[in-house]
């Protein structure tokens, strides 16, 4: 049977479809990863804090919000480059960013930041003021920064926050606390002191004192925006980039974790590397069982029965208690782990090649072959080897599946390799973190779905060949 | 006329995806008494297995089509009450020594146990007695005591046919149906059960349905012979009658199949193959074979014809003889 | 007849199996250096407590550190670092086997020995409750459904069984038990997410009791969940094979009840077959275990790898957890293999 007609066979079953629809699938999918991520993602994105400062921690995401009977706020971020208008005042230009938005959610943002970056100034700094415009006309200035000055030694013109960023926290800074005190006691004449405001300042700004108690807030919706405006002293001073995030109580596709990190990311780069790890670790074991057995069979005598007696051993090795104690004393890596799952996972195909191989060496066309005078070796390659071929690519399918659960469950113990995400480290992350205990769901529930859809995937794969390459299994029951 | 066991157009179709197979057609046989021995004789697929399971009713899931009937010792076995046939009948009127009966016992039971259990489970004799009983029986099939306590693994093949044989014999049924009981043995084992069953059908008043491919290992030991085609008896009688005047060409082809020591004449073959049961030749199922074929063999099935006294052939060539 | 030699016959593979873990473990700790790394630290550590105790004493920095040079010298002979791992190691090895597994850094058995024969040993009932009472449920519905289903063959049941079962093996066992937390210890609140007992647990035997089966619930459901397809699929294969032998239609020719042809000549004739599936099942149950284990924060030897890799890594810990869990597989195996040879008289030799 050639390739064409065993393809469209595997069509035409049912998880031959469903198999390799998916798969063409998680390739696609894959092929993007690979081609819009960086290849080390892991170190430079997942474990930077830094990309994710920015991200509200631990919400679910966005999709969401339609199931719920309170929406959550969306995730916002406005950022700026050059500025939206220029006015000259007498200290001299002033560069202003306006952000204008709605906000319809009862919850407060989770946290308000300001990134100031690239702040150009020849000789006196800069002073930046944030102001936030409310529905209800009033506004309060919530943050003003000057840029830090020339030092001493210091020639101008003079370059700041280049190559790390200001970022400020406004929600617990000091300057915005004190900005949203004041602001109740000139608006609403309502005074509480930085204990009673502290940590409540979302709150505070996006809402208006709910009349029963003196600290309770109650949301004000509707149109807000956000100023930032830059108080140059020169012609030619400038900030190049200003950036504020309104923190939402929800993100993205997949949500985040506690560190604030995109989920969708980590699931999607997890994609690769999870096929990675299954068609490689596969392919290896299969390629040693499929040549002990072969050898053990056509060598026979003493090399075959220490091939089988070695095979035996190793088929019977509890593996992960090793492969634990081996990763745990040579280190993570992900290497190491698809070398160990080789190193134990080949023998089962050995014993079941060279047992075909003994029965097809004792089939009577084989035997007429040889005594035509062919080579054992030519007998091997060009009889043997041919009708061994499908079954040996139905067990490659059928061995990628528990190389993926293997690493995932290594990662879940915390032996993950830490340059690379893996659906099971996004998981121990999720569990050690106590985040099942808190119902954090979006960061359990899709890892392991991507894990049984992948091993599924192989699963229907192999399922759909295996009656193509076993003929005996293609006859009715009787 | 009064015979023990009496079967009457006994049919037995089971369904197979592309439409039913008819295993048994219409097949009537009878066996007089005991002490004697039918010889069910055919080619492999002709349905003569489907026939012994059909007397002893046990039937696939896929049963289509399963009427006739069976009398033994003037009770109708077909209709009787499936509770009632298995404690009556089974193996306490009619024994069954199957094809492959090397396999016939359970693995991982001891031998003895196995003969006996019959006897135990229906509470008709105790475990002592029933022990001494099958001990009897398997001296006389020529085992040794101690095969009692072995377990099968351990039993060559003949030793564990004859143990079959044994086993069927614990409840001294007056009838035993034995599918090919030999053909698994090599020769010489073959001649000695063949020699025990006609001991056998002798001391112990046996009425034993023999079913074979061989007509050779048949006419040895059978007083009657039924040769089977496609599901149909094509031709019954004694085994006189069958051997030395076959009447149906499928008969004359049989014998003519087996090679002969001294003769100069070469075994002949039949040519073409047994007929897919699930669409046999309409008119008689033989005549795409048949070298004497004639119109009417293909339009119409033939009936029984008496070519002689207790002989009966199914072929339009009697008929055009005697008529 | 005997039932020795067919079992010794048969356990040799899993002698092997002992001596190539131990030779993996001693391999391990000796060609990346972590042994000769772990006893410098501790010959380190006992030098500094014992400077400390000297100061008393020798005022003179020089005597001071010819003293402790020498001690150094008598520590180095007396862990055995003067000589290479491959001669030391092995008597290590030797002295693992006879259960002399040393002290943990930091954890502690229940009642606070740091002794980690103590530490691993008290876990070991344990996981044995964890691991035989899902065995034993997996095995009695698979047995019962298997039997039935054999019955049934190719109805949409028995379609749907084998399509589950193909499922189960692509579900991490961990995760299955991390999704039950979420759904019925997190939202319903039926059940506990974890431990062994409340806190504080019951004093009355029979409460002490309910409280272990209603925290051993949630695991002991997340094994059998995953096992439970395969098992039902693979003894439904086993006795449908057997159900079409000779023996049980002659067994029906007998006229014996059916409920007796099934038990005894069906059934039993699998039993053989079915234990060997509990071996070949035992590897991935008791990894399924570790996990399950730690998911539930449930007290044992699985639940201890967790705690010994997390944090400060107890290296004396995971060398005994993993020589124990060796020893625990390779007896549970020959208990297995034993039953085998019980079962099936065909591999009993004679004579």
């Amino acid at each position: 049977m050639n390739m064409a007609s065993a393809f469209r066979e595997l069509l035409r079953s049912g998880p031959g479809f469903g198999g390799a629809s998916l798969m063409a699938l998680l390739l696609t999918a894959a092929l993007y990863v690979l081609l819009a991520f960086p290849l080390d993602f892991g170190e430079s994105q997942w474990s930077n804090p830094v990309i994710w400062v920015d991200n509200p921690k631990a919400v679910p995401p966005a999709w969401t919000n339609p199931l719920r009977q309170d929406a959550r706020p969306l995730h916002r971020v406005f950022e700026g480059a050059e500025p939206q208008t220029v006015q000259t005042a007498r200290s001299g230009p002033v560069h202003s960013w306006r952000f204008p938005f709605t906000y319809a959610s009862s919850h407060p943002p989770t946290f308000l930041a300001v990134t100031l970056a690239d702040v150009n100034y020849a000789e006196r700094p800069p002073l930046v003021l944030i102001s936030l415009k409310r529905p209800d006309g009033k506004q309060l200035r919530i943050y003003r920064h000057t840029v830090r000055g020339p030092r001493e030694d210091e020639n101008g013109p003079f370059l700041r926050y280049a190559e790390t960023p200001l970022r400020v926290q406004l929600s617990t800074d000091e300057a915005t606390v004190t900005a949203a005190q004041n602001f109740l006691a000139e608006e609403f004449d309502l005074r509480l002191d930085g204990g009673q405001i502290g940590g409540r300042v979302d709150r505070i700004l996006f809402g208006v004192p709910a009349g029963s108690a003196d600290d309770a807030f109650a949301p004000l919706t509707g149109d807000y925006e956000i100023i930032i405006q830059a108080a140059l002293r020169e012609e030619g001073d400038s900030v190049g980039k200003v950036r504020f995030v309104v923190g939402g109580g929800v993100f993205g596709l997949m949500g985040t974790d506690s560190l604030g990190r995109d989920l969708a990311r980590g699931l999607l780069f997890g994609l690769p590397v999870a096929l990675f790890i299954g068609v490689i670790a596969a392919l290896m074991s299969t390629a040693i069982g499929t040549s002990l057995g072969i050898a053990s069979g056509y060598l026979g005598g003493r090399a075959d029965i220490a091939i089988q007696r070695f095979s035996d051993i190793v088929a019977n090795v509890p593996v992960l208690p090793l492969l634990i104690f081996m990763l745990f004393i040579i280190g993570p890596s992900l290497w190491m782990i698809i070398v160990i799952l080789v190193a134990f996972g080949w023998s089962g195909l050995t014993i079941q090649v060279r047992s075909m191989v003994l029965h097809m060496r004792a089939n009577q066309l084989i035997e007429a072959i040889q005594s035509l005078g062919a080579s054992r070796r030519r007998v091997m390659f060009r009889h043997i080897l041919p009708q061994i071929t499908p079954y040996v690519l139905a067990q490659l399918i059928f061995a990628a599946p528990s190389a993926i659960l293997a690493e995932a469950g290594l990662s879940f113990l915390g032996l993950g390799d830490p340059s690379i995400p893996t659906w099971g480290q996004i998981l121990e992350t999720g569990f050690r973190t106590g985040g099942i205990y808190v119902g954090y769901w979006w960061w359990i529930v899709p890892p392991g779905l991507c894990i049984v859809l992948t091993a599924l995937t192989f699963m229907l794969l192999a399922l759909g060949i295996e009656p193509i390459v076993n003929p005996r299994l293609r006859q009715p029951a009787s | 006329m009064t015979s023990l066991l009496d079967v009457r157009d006994l049919t037995f179709h089971y369904a197979d995806r592309a439409g039913p197979v008819r295993a048994v057609d219409n097949v009537s046989f009878s066996l007089a008494s005991g002490g004697s021995a039918l010889g069910l004789v055919g080619e492999s697929g002709s349905g003569k297995s489907s026939l012994a399971l059909a007397i002893m009713r046990m039937l696939p899931t896929n049963v289509a089509r399963y009427d006739g009937e069976v009398w033994l010792d003037g009770q109708e076995l077909l209709g009787m009450a499936e509770n009632r046939f298995r404690q009556e009948i089974r193996w306490r009127k009619l024994a069954l020594v199957p094809q492959g009966a090397q396999n016939g016992f359970n693995p991982v039971l001891r031998v003895g146990e196995q003969i006996i259990e019959p006897l135990v489970v229906s509470g008709a004799a105790g475990k002592r007695e029933a022990r001494a009983r099958a001990q009897e029986l398997l001296a006389y099939v020529g085992l040794p005591a101690d095969v009692y306590l072995r377990y099968p693994h351990e039993l060559s093949g003949g030793m564990k046919q004859r143990a079959m044989i044994a086993a069927a014999l614990i409840l001294e049924p007056p009838v035993v149906i034995m599918d090919e009981p030999t053909s698994a043995l090599d020769a010489s084992v073959q001649t000695q059960i063949t020699n025990l069953l006609k001991r056998l059908k002798q001391d112990m008043n046996l009425a034993i349905i023999f079913i074979t491919h061989d007509i050779a290992l048949a006419s040895d030991l059978c007083d009657d012979l039924a040769v089977v085609y496609a599901g149909e008896i094509v031709e019954i009688g004694s085994a006189e009658q069958v051997l030395l005047h076959p009447s149906h060409p499928y008969t004359q082809r049989l014998l003519a199949s087996i090679p002969r020591l001294h003769s100069d004449t070469l075994p002949q073959f039949i040519p073409g193959a047994p007929p897919d049961l699930r669409e046999p030749p309409a008119g008689c199922r033989f005549h795409p074979r048949c070298p004497l074929v004639f119109e009417p063999c293909a339009q119409k099935s033939p009936p029984a014809f008496e070519p002689a006294d207790g002989q009966m052939a199914r072929c339009w060539l009697i008929e055009d003889g005697s008529g | 007849m005997s039932l020795l030699r067919p079992l010794l016959v048969r356990s040799l593979t899993m002698v092997g199996v002992f001596f190539v873990v131990l030779l993996m473990l001693v391999l391990t700790l000796g060609l990346t250096g972590f042994s000769d790394r772990i006893l410098s630290a501790t010959i380190g550590e006992q030098l500094r407590a014992e400077r400390t105790a000297l100061a008393e004493t020798i005022r003179d920095p020089d005597e001071m550190e010819k003293v402790l040079e020498k001690r150094r010298e008598e520590l180095e002979i007396f862990y055995g670092l003067s000589t290479p791992w491959y001669y030391r190691l092995p008597r290590t090895a030797l002295r693992v086997l006879t259960l002399d597994l040393g002290e943990a850094r930091t954890l502690r058995s229940f009642d606070g020995s740091n002794r980690v024969f103590d530490i691993v040993t008290e876990r070991v009932p344990n996981s044995m409750l964890l691991l035989t009472t899902s065995l034993i449920i997996t095995a009695t519905i698979g047995i019962i459904a298997g039997a039935y289903l054999a019955t049934r063959q190719g109805s949409w049941l028995d379609r749907f069984v084998s399509g589950f079962a193909a499922v189960s093996f692509a579900v991490p066992t961990w995760w299955i038990g991390i999704l039950l937390i979420l759904i019925l210890s997190i939202q319903l609140r039926i059940l506990p997410s974890g431990g062994m007992y409340s806190t504080p647990p019951p004093t009355q035997p029979l409460p002490r009791f309910f409280d272990l089966v209603a925290h051993a619930l949630l695991p002991v459901i997340t094994l059998v969940l995953v096992s439970f397809g395969p098992s039902i699929y693979s003894i439904r294969t086993i006795t449908l094979n057997i159900a079409q032998e000779d023996h049980v239609k002659i067994a029906r020719a007998k006229g014996l009840p059916e409920s007796r042809v099934r038990l005894r000549h069906i059934l039993r004739v699998a039993a053989p077959p079915i234990v060997t599936g509990l071996m070949f099942g035992l590897a991935g149950s008791l990894s399924g275990s570790i996990l399950v284990e730690t998911v539930f924060n449930w007290q044992g030897m699985g639940r201890l790898y967790y705690d010994a890799l997390a944090g400060t890594p107890d290296e004396n810990v995971i060398v005994a957890l993993t020589f124990i869990f060796t020893l625990m597989y390779v007896v549970i195996r020959i208990v297995l293999e034993a039953l085998y040879v019980f079962l099936d008289p065909r591999v009993r030799y004679t004579d």
